[in-house]
């Protein structure tokens, strides 16, 4: 990985950036002669020999996810998964003495492999140019349980990656040792080899030490790691191991995935959202050109053809029967999305809220957020071979080994059989942990008899995914005369988030889903706050988005934030900070709105006909504020954002640049989504089918943002990939008021509702 | 049908009302040119066509024949010794580690490579004009915008250009 590529072999395979996953013989995982011990930190650890020579990897035990669990019942962590039993990282000695690191977690722009590879490179010594990651497939009998999703990786792949990559460089440090004839603590690593300290020349190759013998052990005593102190790779800006490949056409994407003698699928799609089917047939698609089979099967059907635009032509020719089934409109579905409509379930309760805000009530509103669709700019795809004896799917997703299970039930196959490929993604953000384009894929392969690629049209990925859900959000509040806040209730209703991808009893036990309430807390210290949240049924799916609840709910509760300061006739800036203490998490939001403010120059005039907002929130152990500068076209209602000045403390930074674009990037996420982005259902139907009725943001609308990014002082990372998506739209709503006098109650603020609020 | 591509001439099957990016993509199996929208709008499928940034997924084959097609493939020089050394826009997009997921890249950077030839001294408010219509869902816009300028200093040979402003 080097980090300033002038010049690039054109057959860039390993050259640069991810190594793709060698070809996998059916024999040959690593995992044959594999032996588990437990850490001291509930993860297990364990190796195996492969080509050779020793890997090691680990897995997370079940005390550790249970722990993680916990964190997710209490909506701090990322969703769970399967319990595991496969090892999510894999380090292995390749024949140059060079390191190769094998994960799991796949790369969707985050720079995850990069972030995970500085942290195992800290511990296994070796130079930066002689570690190489490589993206695992399932083939390698590797696992995920927490999938690629909830900011979740570096933090729960930390602790178990610097313990095994420490204690995989002490297994063969000691093998060294052994080998050269000198005390293992007198063994130094010198570029690819163990060395003698006192004399250099005196050394044996990595490669060598590995293939010395066929059978190791895991040491009995855990192998001490760094202090957090000591680190030298982790907390650097470490140029991005996928970038080269990104700039130079080369990165393969699941819609590039290519294989000799392949075809193109495409399938029919119900007409409404409501849809069932009635009878499907092959109409007038045989006998088309490049048509090589119509697939009719119970309730799916789509053609395969020799090119795409053949595919695509020939299954509008199927023919289709349909119940439409009821016509839903924008209205009653928002009507659904009420609180109040059903069973709340409280999800915070201290003090007596209830009896304070009955007494009196200083400030009552209601918020509400729309649809939303991830739209990412590669739209699903898969490529699938299915043989008898094996089934291959190259795929873009962040949940491999739910694709493995859901590719075998659908084809009839055991999962054993089935492996799957995760390739980059062409942007994630919550709409890759799904299955279906793979299965669609697999289905029409099978029924081939050749490979056969599915790529989503923009409309069908528009129109058939699952999209952000709708939300409408109740506040109450009380504060005294000195700005101090007495009492405050958020009642919250949404679409489901987590519960469309989780087992039926889980939505029954919990009432509410965790993933639709994440951020809608009250996290100020406050002697009575009270959150309930109402789980509302939709008749069209909802699902992972970028932050789940997050940014819907921190546009209420970061809105009303500012209310409050307004009813107690105090500065937003002090309101907040009065209102939080300065322990804990409480203080380090606290820091991050100092730091914000003083960033976006608070308390200083704002440029002519401009003003700011301001905003924060903590998720996932990450606290984040913002401040946004903003003006309106008093002719349009145009909210122009200018510039966010944003403050981040992510615990401890694994890669400082990495961290500063995940921030610029939900900025982008967070003004779009506060402006611009609103999907709407018409007599049944999704109405945007492309970009045309769903605009993006682009570089015209793009505030200029900077970044300032704290540290919590305790050597533990949190995620990055999701908390700034929430100060983003109430810091804009804040500056808006600030600006106007008026609030805007309801996203995106679009010029229709910027002109009916100011007149 | 034969199309000149990266200066190769190319044996096509596709009739002339095919359309450029599955040719490339499908056809030719050269998916560095991505596709987004298949409507014009998203810039993800953008190349070079005599020099004129053109979006691949809306141009028939008869408007390219003739003409020299040049796509992110094509876009660094290949050396005597088969290494490549990067075009400045390339070298500008690692520098500044523009990309996140990458999928827009390809246009981004054939977009700004187009533009950069016909203005090589541009001020921000040109950049932003002539980038304002490729979308990024990742949000890149701040770095391709730094990008831009960096690569329009260098291709002049001195950095004239001023600092992007925070």
């Amino acid at each position: 990985m080097s980090d300033t590529p002038i010049s690039q072999s054109p057959n860039l395979e390993p050259a640069d950036g991810v190594t793709p996953e060698p070809e996998l013989t059916q024999q040959e995982t690593p995992a044959k002669k594999r032996r588990w011990r437990p850490s001291r930190r509930g993860f297990l650890i364990g190796l195996g020999v492969v080509g050779g020579g020793l890997a090691l990897g680990y897995v997370y035990g079940v005390p550790w996810v249970r722990l993680r669990l916990a964190g997710v019942f209490e909506g701090a962590e990322g969703p769970p998964g399967n319990f595991p039993e496969d090892p999510a990282a894999w380090f292995e000695v390749l024949p140059d003495s060079r390191v190769r690191l094998y994960l799991m977690k796949v790369e969707m722009g985050q720079g995850i492999h990069t972030s995970l590879a500085q942290v195992a490179a800290e511990e296994l010594g070796v130079a930066w140019e002689d570690l190489d990651v490589a993206q695992a497939s399932t083939g390698r009998e590797m696992g995920d349980s927490l999938m690629t999703s909830g900011s979740s990786s570096v933090t729960g792949v930390f602790e178990p990656l610097l313990t095994a990559a420490a204690t995989f460089r002490a297994m063969l440090a000691g093998e060294a040792a052994a080998i050269l004839g000198i005390p293992p603590e007198e063994v130094v690593v010198i570029e690819r080899a163990f060395a003698a300290k006192d004399n250099p020349a005196q050394q044996v190759d990595f490669y060598t030490v590995a293939t010395s013998k066929s059978e190791w052990e895991v040491p009995k005593e855990a192998v001490p790691v760094k202090n957090w102190q000591e680190y030298k790779v982790i907390g650097q800006p470490l140029k991005r191991v996928d970038i080269p490949a990104k700039v130079t056409g080369r990165a393969v994407y699941g819609m590039d995935a290519r294989l000799e003698g392949m075809k193109y699928g495409a399938i029919v799609r119900p007409p409404t959202i409501s849809a069932t089917v009635k009878s499907l047939g092959p109409g007038s698609a045989e006998g088309m050109s490049g048509v090589v089979k119509v697939v009719v099967e119970d309730d799916f059907a789509g053609v395969v053809a020799d090119s795409r635009p053949e595919a695509y032509a020939a299954v509008a020719q199927m023919s289709s029967e349909w119940d439409e089934g009821r016509l839903w409109q924008q209205a009653e579905l928002e009507a659904i999305v009420t609180v109040g409509n059903g069973n709340g379930i409280t999800i915070q309760d201290v003090g007596n809220a209830a009896r304070l805000l009955q007494e009196e009530t200083s400030v009552t509103t209601e918020y509400r957020t729309p649809f939303a669709i991830h739209t990412p700019l590669e739209a699903q795809a898969a490529l699938a071979d299915v043989q008898p004896d094996r089934v291959r799917v190259w795929c873009s997703t962040q949940g491999q080994g739910f694709v493995r299970s859901e590719v075998a039930k659908a084809i009839g196959v055991d999962e054993k059989i089935v492996e799957i490929i995760p390739t980059y993604l062409g942007g994630g953000y919550g709409r890759k942990a799904g299955w279906e384009v793979a299965i669609e894929a697999a289905r029409l392969a099978k029924a081939a008899g050749a490979p056969v690629h599915v790529g989503w049209s923009r409309t069908d990925d528009m129109r058939h995914g699952y999209f952000r859900p709708m939300t409408h959000h109740k506040l109450y509040g009380r504060v005294d005369g000195e700005g101090n806040l007495l009492a405050i209730e958020h009642r919250q209703a949404s679409g489901d988030v987590a519960f469309d991808f989780l087992p039926p009893f889980m939505s029954a036990v919990m009432g509410a889903d965790f993933g639709a309430y994440r951020g809608a807390t009250i996290r100020y210290d406050v002697p009575n706050k009270r959150t309930v949240a109402w789980r509302c049924e939709l008749p069209l799916r909802t699902g992972w988005w970028r932050g789940l609840g997050l940014l819907p709910n921190t546009f209420a509760v970061e809105s009303f934030m500012d209310e409050l300061a307004v009813a107690a006739g105090v500065d937003p800036l002090a309101f907040r900070l009065r209102n939080l203490s300065d322990d804990g998490d409480s203080g380090r939001l606290k820091k991050v709105l100092q730091a914000a403010a003083d960033l976006g120059g608070w308390g200083t005039p704002a440029p002519e006909g401009r003003a700011r907002g301001i905003a924060g929130t903590i998720d996932v152990g990450t606290a984040v504020a913002m401040v946004a500068e903003v003006s309106i076209d008093q002719t349009t209602g145009k909210i122009r954002v200018h510039k966010v000045s944003a403050a981040m403390d992510c615990g401890l930074t694994v890669n400082p640049d990495g961290a500063t674009a995940q921030v610029e990037g939900n900025v982008m996420w967070g003004v779009g989504s506060a402006l611009l982005e609103e999907m709407t259902v018409q007599d049944g139907q999704v109405v945007p089918a492309n970009f045309d009725k769903y605009p993006l943001l682009t570089m015209k609308e793009a505030p200029a943002v900077e970044v300032v990014l704290l540290e919590a002082g305790d050597g533990r990372p949190r995620g990055v990939g999701e908390p700034p998506i929430g100060p983003v739209a109430p810091a804009i709503a804040n500056a808006v008021y600030a600006l106007t006098g008026r609030r805007l109650y309801q996203l995106p603020m679009n010029e229709a509702r910027v002109k009916a609020a100011i007149g | 049908m034969n199309l000149r591509i990266n200066g190769t001439e190319k044996e096509i099957d596709g009739g002339p009302g095919a359309l450029l990016v599955y040719v490339l993509r499908d056809e030719l199996g050269m998916t560095g040119t991505k596709i987004g929208c298949a409507a014009g709008i998203c810039g993800s499928c953008t190349v070079l066509v005599d020099g004129v940034a053109t979006r691949s997924c809306i141009t028939p084959l008869t408007l390219v024949e003739g003409k020299e097609i040049t796509t992110i493939e094509g876009l660094a020089t290949e050396n005597a010794d088969g290494t490549l050394t990067l075009h400045p826009v390339q070298q500008a997009f690692i520098d500044a580690q523009v990309p996140q997921c990458g999928w827009c890249m390809s246009g981004q950077i054939m977009t700004a490579a187009a533009f950069l030839q016909q203005n090589p001294a541009p001020s921000e408010d040109d950049v932003i004009e002539a980038m304002g219509e490729n979308y990024c869902r990742c949000g890149c816009y701040h770095r391709i915008k730094q990008a831009v300028v960096a690569a329009a200093g260098t291709m002049n040979g001195v950095a004239t250009m001023q600092e992007v402003s925070a």
